[in-house]
């Protein structure tokens, strides 16, 4: 086994360097999307907690989650969201019920179906939220008066 | 000579498994959590009187204990997986499962126990 120091490099290194077509990205954005929202649920855990532990608080977190950077991260959190589940269905179901019709070409299909469901279930989510955001901090009204 | 060596345990199997099967509750779960909160409800629209109302219920309680205990536990446990790519050392992994196990824990009980005893917007 190698040194920790030099493994830790050879893992970093991999994670980016290595290119292993649509796939490896399918991975990396689990991975980055799972380790995103995992970020903000324990923010979120504690947060909200505060309506029992500290009741004052709590309108200060949720005025923060109204600021724009804030909402622009939660179209973020939605497509983490999307984007993980949709994917992690495909992982589970290759790896519980497929293993016998594995392919390269049915492999590219699937991980190319995910990124195309993930976003078409994003966008119309997506719409929704940009135009709150434009409503309550901008004062822009895109639909009706 | 056995080439492969026993474990007492097969728990990174089970946690494997695991993964999957808390996955696939979860995308109804959280997909609908989501859905409501931050798509129709929105977050302009959300105050302790909000959380207070809804936890008033048995049912959304019920729902955001279930929401706590497998999205929390899947996310911790997909960063000890993501963890264990990155230490290597046995020494290491320990300190990391341990670490990972306590901040689950604590963050977990302070979710479970505000959901339980609910919000007090009187405090407010």
């Amino acid at each position: 086994m190698a040194a920790p120091s030099n493994s830790l490099k050879t893992t970093a290194t991999g994670y980016v360097g290595y290119r292993g077509g649509e796939w490896h990205y399918a991975f990396l954005l689990h991975r980055l999307t799972g380790l995103g929202t995992l970020l903000f649920l324990i923010i979120h855990i504690v947060d909200t907690a505060t309506v029992y532990f500290y009741p004052s608080l709590y309108e200060h977190a949720i005025a923060l989650y109204q600021s724009t950077p804030f909402m622009l991260g939660e179209v973020a959190l939605v497509f983490s969201v999307i984007y993980h589940g949709v994917n992690g269905l495909r992982i589970a179901a290759v790896d519980l019920w497929m293993e016998n019709r594995w392919s390269i070409k049915a492999q590219q299909m699937g991980v190319r179906g995910t990124f195309a469901i993930s976003v078409l279930l994003w966008l119309p989510a997506a719409a929704i939220m940009l135009n709150a955001l434009l409503e309550h901090n901008f004062g822009i009204h895109i639909f009706g008066g | 000579m056995k080439t492969a060596t026993k474990r007492k345990s097969n728990f990174e199997a089970t946690a494997w498994k695991w993964m999957r099967y808390s996955g696939f509750l979860l995308i109804p779960l959280v997909w609908i959590h989501v859905l409501i909160q931050d798509v129709i409800v929105g977050v302009h629209a959300i105050d302790i009187d909000y959380v207070a109302l809804r936890w008033a219920s048995i049912g959304w309680q019920t729902y955001d204990i279930l929401l706590l205990a497998f999205a929390f536990a899947h996310g911790m446990n997909g960063l000890r997986q993501v963890a264990m790519d990155f230490v290597h050392t046995e020494r290491g992994r320990k300190a990391t499962n341990i670490g990972i196990f306590i901040l689950w824990l604590v963050v977990s009980l302070i979710g479970a126990i505000a959901i339980i005893a609910g919000a007090r917007p009187e405090l407010a």
